[in-house]
Formats: C-alpha cells, structure tokens, sequence
C-alpha cells in the first residue's frame, strides 16, 4: 500500500486561504519561504551537489506517483516542467474542495526560495483554472 | 505543487508559523476554519451514518496514510487506537522541529463536526512525541 492521500490538497489550499486572509499576502510569501527553507531543505542541498537533474527527479518522482499529466525536457541549459494536468487542481475540482485563489502561487513562490538557496533560478507561469503550468529552472 | 506525500511537513509548518502569530488561541481559530470547510464529506457520513460513517472515513483515510492503528466500532461506540500516528512518525523522520500543539488539531478538528450529531468525542494523547493516542466516541443515549 502506497502512502498516497490526496485530499491533503484541499487541507493545505484552506490553509493558504486562511494564511492569506490573516497576515496578508506577505504572510502568505513568507510561509511560503519557510516551507523552502525547513520542509525542502534537503532538495536545495541535493541540487547544490547534482544541478538540475536533481530537481528534474524530484519532479518525476512526484507527478508520477501522483499520476499527474506532465512532461520533462530541457532547452539547452533550461530544463522545463510541462504541467498538463495538476493532480492537485484535477482532486479538489473532483472532490468539490474549495481552491484557494492563490493555490498556485504557492509552487512558484516555493521554488524560487528553494532555487535562491541552492543558487538557482526558477519561473511558473500558471493557469490556475485550467491546472496547468510551465515551470522553468536554469543556474 | 507540495505533493500530497510532503503535505503534513508543510502543514507542520503553517501550525508553527500560526502559533508564533497567535499562540494556541490563534491555532483553535485556524482549526476550527479548517473542520467547517474541508470536513463536509466526514461531516456528510456522520450526519447519515452516524458510527458506520466514522468507520467509512478513517477506514479509507488511515488505510490511504498506512497508518498503524486499529479501529473498532458498534451500535454506541467508535474507537480509534492509534499504534503510531502516520503524520507524527513522518514529522519524527524529517528531523523537522514538531509543533508543539501539533497533536492537538485532531482534537479541534472532529470533535466539531462529531458532537454535532449527537455523540461524545474524545481524544486521549497518550505519547505526543511517538504519535500514540486514542480517540473515543460514544453516542449520547
């Protein structure tokens, strides 16, 4: 049995809603930051030492086991995470759980804090109702 | 996207990121919004079901977190004995600092949306660090 529960998404976007409402949007970036620094601390470290092909794994590793629709590749230096369909977004939708207006933010803001400590650079260009994104990184 | 597999990490961190603003008052308020928006669906089965709905949510939820628990339930009790809570050993694998409240949003969280019903809930934290607890409900004859 694979430890997998997807309704975990609809806790977490009530819980960005409630952050965003209580200490503002600059609440919000700054939680944002701190899940960066303590929950993917590990992956900043990982990315030091292996570049991009340690985030490309961390992605593979995730979309698959959450089955969701994406693809990786890279232009030139750039390696691009192709969204095509969010898991997140798809389980709330199916589920009927409340989607926080800025769910989506949380994967660019996380990133980049996460890139930044790393020595990294990161980009999301999202659309948060369609559940898709295009998620770059580049040294 | 903070996969569903990293997700209690980063709720950790919003329960510490609260307290530090609110204090424990603070965290009753985020919970109490929490067990009003998202428990609909618990919120559904108990209204329904009663006990069997109890036993249909954590059935899938505790088998969906590989949790190492047991759960019994007649016609005017529910229990959940919970060996090693899956959210507590994760926290404890991370090397990630717990919420010092961290145990507790279960408490806030179901017995909100349980007593509604017509039943008592309660929540025996037996050993918050090693995630070892017990949640009783009895229906109120």
């Amino acid at each position: 049995m694979k430890y997998l529960h997807k309704d975990f998404h609809g806790s977490l976007s009530c819980g960005f809603s409630y952050v965003t409402e209580k200490y503002g949007v600059e609440g919000f970036q700054e939680y944002c930051k701190e899940v960066a620094r303590n929950v993917y601390s590990s992956l900043s470290e990982k990315i030091k030492e292996s570049g991009l092909k340690a985030i490309e794994e961390h992605w593979n590793n995730i979309f698959t086991l959450e089955e969701g629709d994406f693809a990786l590749y890279y232009e030139g230096p750039v390696l691009v995470l192709e969204v095509k369909e969010c898991p997140a977004i798809a389980h709330m939708k199916k589920r009927g759980y409340k989607i926080a207006e800025n769910f989506c933010e949380h994967t660019k803001l996380v990133n980049e804090e996460l890139c930044r400590i790393a020595g990294y650079h990161s980009s999301c260009d999202y659309n948060q109702e369609k559940g898709t994104c295009i998620q770059r990184f580049w040294k | 996207m903070i996969s569903c597999t990293e997700f209690i990490l980063a709720y950790n961190e919003l329960f510490k990121y609260i307290e530090e603003r609110g204090g424990r008052e603070g965290l009753e308020d985020f919970w109490t919004r929490i067990s009003d928006e998202f428990l609909f669906n618990l919120d559904e089965l108990v209204r329904t079901k009663g006990i069997k709905g109890m036993e249909e949510y954590w059935g899938h939820t505790l088998t969906e977190e590989v949790a190492n628990a047991r759960i019994y339930a007649d016609d005017k009790e529910f229990r959940i004995e919970m060996d090693e809570c899956p959210s507590v050993k994760r926290i404890n694998e991370s090397g990630i600092k717990k919420c010092s409240s961290y145990c507790y949003h279960c408490d806030t969280l179901y017995k909100r949306v349980i007593e509604k019903y017509g039943f008592i809930y309660n929540l025996d934290i037996i050993d918050a660090d090693k995630g070892v607890c017990c949640v009783k409900v009895r229906k109120i004859d």
